[in-house]
């Protein structure tokens, strides 16, 4: 029970991270070029991978039992 | 390239998908296994990326830089939610076999067919714009890429030399084949959902392969292809920097696509209606917002490079196809062509899909089902009329669609009319977040917020995309209605500043959610709703929903009324399943309880929607909500079965503590048993003895005439002893029989004083004291001690006791007294001796009969041992008690308790 609600926090916190650091204001703070390439358009996919990377990470192995209880319906 | 080649193309390509998803559902073999794989619910997620993003995307980003994105960054934000959010919704629908967003929304407000309704409605008006949107895109491609010219305007030529109005039709009856060809139960499209993930392989493909093209056949890499567009301004700030400039549009983006990765009906048709394994969700959480990244990737560089190539008038909206054929690659501009109509086939087919079965469940169905004339509900095959229907809903969406695309669409971009189409189905977002959240969430709050979100929608919107059209004109949006400047559709009581999307998606969700939990707080949910909340918002605790209603019907009834919906076969299998779960057996179940109604509801609701099966099985149930009456009763039986459970509970405690009781009776016989046979015995040790040796002596006296005189004296001096003791055995033997068999009470009762009888019993004892030159002394302190009892039984337990004394003082030195005083109420008489007094251990048992205290084989008896016995009995039947004591001075003291005063009053 521990384990779920912490994780359910740090998903909470990652999707807090993305809304920030993927939407103006913060957003707007980055322009120009780097090598040569848009930096606007490095940052937004960079982010987008981290976050990506960060869900990944964060791993789908909170089973928890089907709603009906596991009962077998005709479905 | 020639036309007929590109058509030729096209529908091989689609006829590919449809073997495809033909062989799945037909074959048993690995083809039908694929729709068990999360990659393939990953990839029909994507049917999110439609011709919006495949074209449109490149346009936006020619004109406007990176802000197509957060159409992509909003369903990634989600999808971290997932766990959360989604699985959540997905496991409601699972349990509830939701078929729609629509039929969610009904369902989780009581199952109103109304409100599910209003949802297909908006769902439908909301939508036609987005299927224009892809007529018009794949229409467009065809025109460039047959044509080798740029935008061809398809609304000036007749309607029958359109290209969009055949693809319209191909699309349609495309649609058909997938969407509609079978009723399945739950809604399941197997063969369609690995064609769309198919198509989406084949987008994902052909982007990245223009992409490629772009920077490595077009350019000398991407670093070449920036460093051109860095040389011209023009291009260069669009992307590059300027303060600023994402504001409030990006960040409304960034949540109506948020919530129409839930919303949109394809998106909940694939995402909950198609799951098949919940599990598949945790991969698609980061594979599908993978997937969105990598074919964004290279949006930016071939709108760049568009740009650079292609004159300034080129249609954004068909670069993808302008720059290979400008750059003289054909094939990789077929192969764009193909990823455009790849995205456009797939969101079409699925949103056709999805928009007949919400139009077919929760509008046309309980409409037809609700017309008594119709009678449908009694008719054997409905699974014929259910496809028709579906049919018949596609193709007229399809219809509405190209008459919104020939007519409203031309002077917008393809990003601008999506976004129409994404405020719309975000209207549901407040209800059904709410639904989900929050259990005080009512139906006429959803009824509210939805309606009025809705028709903030047509005004700010729908109204104007008609009169930019010409057919409203266009001071409607200049001046506002009636010239009425705060009715200004884009800047609504005087709001400005904002993009037309970004404003109307503003005052509609503000007054949707606002309207939705106002009149949720000041409204009252009724018993069902309230139920449904419960079971929606708990959804996390596994557990039946509360039952409010009782029902029951049929079983032969509600089998043959699903088996018109899904096939006897289906339906048969099903309730052996569902039967073999509760342990019942399905051929000879008759009557169908609650649970079992449910069920059958449940599963007709996964092939007609909850309100229509809502409805269906009504007309046969025998159903009534509990009322006061049914409540009270249920209460009553309760509290009876509460009492009788207390009764049975009382009653074996009693009759424990009777088996106690007997136990312990039973005990007490064992042991008088025993003690009779001991009293047996001891009784015949007794009378033996003395008779043995009288009859030894007196023989010998017989036989032997030459004994002495003084031996003779001496033998009959034994007899004559012999004798006497026999005789006091005797006696006393027939004194306890008679003390015993005059009960619990003395044989005579009167008035008789203590002292006295003291007095007398001493005087005739006196000789034997003196005999044995044992010393008595008497203190008599209560004077006169009256009592009521039996006088002469009185003065023998005085005489047993002074006896008693006499035997156990050592001869010479022997001291007695006998004391006789009041205590309280009662009068106590304790006679005490000097002897070697009695162990404690010993003081109960000397009272009963023939014990006699010392070895047995060793002292010689002074007594027969009955006289302690017959003391106990006699004084017990004057109600008093006798204990022994240890004398101050060593030896023991014999104490007798009366009650004087009491037996005297009675």
């Amino acid at each position: 029970m521990l384990r779920r609600s912490r994780r359910r926090d740090r998903l909470l916190g990652l999707f807090g991270l993305g809304v920030l650091l993927l939407d103006p204001p913060i957003l707007n703070l980055v322009g120009g070029t780097l090598f040569g390439w848009p930096s606007l358009y490095l940052y937004l996919f960079g982010v987008w991978g981290l976050l990506i990377a960060g869900a990944a990470w964060l791993g789908g192995r909170g089973t928890a039992p089907p709603i009906d209880g596991g009962r077998k319906t005709g479905r | 390239m020639s036309q007929q080649l590109i058509v030729a193309v096209a529908l091989a390509y689609l006829l590919l998908l449809f073997l495809v998803a033909w062989m799945v559902e037909h074959s048993s073999g690995w083809l039908s296994r694929l729709t068990g794989s999360s990659v393939v619910y990953t990839l029909s997620l994507a049917v999110y990326c439609s011709s919006w993003t495949f074209n449109g995307g490149v346009g936006r980003a020619a004109q406007s830089g990176l802000d197509f994105l957060p159409i992509y960054l909003g369903p990634t934000l989600v999808f971290i939610l997932g766990p959360i959010l989604i699985r959540r919704i997905l496991r409601i629908s699972k349990a509830n076999r939701i078929t729609s967003i629509a039929d969610l929304i009904g369902a989780r407000f009581g199952k109103s067919g109304g409100l599910a309704a209003l949802v297909t409605v908006i769902a439908v008006v909301g939508l036609i714009p987005y299927i224009a949107l892809q007529l018009k895109s794949i229409a467009s491609g065809f025109a460039a890429l047959s044509a080798g010219g740029f935008g061809g305007a398809s609304a000036t030529r007749p309607v029958l030399m359109d290209e969009a109005l055949w693809a319209a039709v191909v699309l349609t009856v495309f649609a058909m084949l997938f969407g509609s060809r079978s009723i399945r139960p739950g809604e399941h499209h197997p063969g369609m959902v690995v064609a769309v993930a198919l198509e989406s392989i084949l987008k994902l493909v052909s982007l990245t392969a223009i992409g490629l093209f772009v920077g490595y056949g077009a350019f000398h890499g991407f670093g070449d292809l920036f460093t051109q567009a860095a040389a011209i301004p023009e291009i260069s700030t669009i992307y590059e920097y300027s303060p600023h400039r994402y504001g409030y549009s990006w960040i409304s983006m960034t949540v109506l696509a948020g919530l129409a990765i839930f919303c949109l009906p394809r998106q909940f048709q694939v995402m909950f209606v198609e799951n098949v394994v919940e599990q598949h969700l945790d991969k698609a959480r980061w594979q599908f917002p993978l997937y969105l990244l990598a074919i964004n990737l290279f949006v930016l560089p071939i709108a760049i490079a568009g740009r650079l190539m292609l004159p300034a008038d080129t249609d954004p909206d068909n670069l993808v196809l302008a720059v290979p054929l400008a750059a003289g690659q054909p094939l990789i501009a077929l192969i764009a062509f193909l990823g455009g109509v790849s995205a456009a086939a797939s969101m079409v087919v699925v949103e056709t899909t999805a928009l007949s079965i919400m139009v077919c469940n929760d509008v046309v169905m309980p409409a037809l089902l609700r017309v008594k004339s119709l009678d449908l509900a009694s008719r054997s095959d409905l699974t014929r009329l259910l496809l028709w229907v579906r049919r018949g809903v596609m193709a007229a969406v399809m219809a509405l669609g190209y008459l919104y695309m020939r007519h409203d669409s031309a002077q917008f971009a393809l990003v601008s009319i999506g976004l129409m189409s994404f405020v719309a189905v975000a209207q549901f977002a407040p209800a059904m977040l709410g639904g989900l959240f929050w259990g005080g969430a009512t139906k006429a709050g959803a009824f509210t917020g939805i309606t009025s979100g809705f028709l903030i929608w047509c005004y700010t919107l729908l109204l104007p995309s008609f009169a930019r059209s010409g057919a409203l004109g266009m001071e409607f949006i200049a001046d506002g209605p009636f010239g009425i400047a705060l009715l200004k559709p884009y800047a609504l009581f005087g709001f400005e500043g904002l993009d037309p999307v970004t404003h109307a998606a503003f005052w509609s969700l503000l007054v949707n959610a606002g309207g939705f939990i106002a009149v949720s707080l000041a409204g009252r949910q009724t018993p069902v709703e309230h139920a449904r909340a419960a079971m929606f918002v708990d959804a996390d605790h596994p557990g039946d929903a509360a039952q409010i209603w009782r029902r029951t019907a049929l079983v032969p009834d509600l089998m043959s009324l699903t088996a018109r919906f899904l096939g006897r076969e289906r339906a048969e299998a099903a309730f052996a399943d569902w039967a073999g779960s509760r342990g019942v057996d399905p051929a000879t179940a008759v009557t169908a309880d609650t649970e079992t109604v449910l069920f059958y509801e449940r599963l007709l609701a996964g092939v007609i929607g909850a309100a229509s099966a809502r409805v269906l099985v009504g007309a046969i149930v025998e159903e009534e909500p509990l009322g006061v009456d049914e409540v009270m009763r249920i209460l009553d039986e309760t509290s009876r079965i509460i009492e009788a459970n207390r009764q049975l509970e009382e009653k074996s405690r009693a009759l424990e503590a009777a088996t106690a009781e007997l136990t312990g009776v039973n005990a007490r016989l064992q042991e008088l048993d025993r003690l009779k046979d001991d009293f047996i015995a001891t009784v015949n040790h007794e009378l033996r003895t003395p008779l043995a040796s009288i009859r030894a002596f007196s023989e010998i006296l017989r036989d032997h005439p030459e004994l002495s005189d003084d031996e003779r004296l001496e033998f009959l001096r034994v007899v004559v002893a012999e004798s006497e003791r026999l005789t006091r055995l005797i006696n006393q033997l027939l004194d306890l029989s008679k003390i015993e068999a005059s009960g619990s009470f003395p044989a005579e009762r009167q008035p008789v004083d203590l002292a006295a009888v003291i007095r007398e019993s001493t005087a005739a004892m006196q000789q034997v004291f003196a005999g044995s030159q044992v010393g008595l002394k008497l203190s008599i302190e209560a004077e006169p001690a009256e009592i009521v009892g039996d006088h002469d039984r009185l003065v023998q337990v005085v005489i047993n006791l002074l006896g008693n004394a006499v035997k156990f003082s050592p001869p010479g030195r022997g001291e007695a007294e006998l004391r006789l005083r009041r205590v309280g109420d009662e009068l106590e008489l304790s006679v005490a001796d000097n002897g070697p007094g009695i162990r404690a251990a010993d003081r109960e048992i000397v009272f009963e009969r023939f014990r006699q205290l010392g070895d047995p084989m060793t002292d010689k008896p002074q007594g027969v041992g009955l006289g302690l016995a017959i003391s106990h009995r006699i004084v017990t039947q004057h109600g008093g008690r006798i204990w022994i004591e240890d004398a101050i001075g060593g030896g023991a003291v014999f104490k007798i308790r009366l009650g004087g005063t009491r037996l005297a009053a009675e």
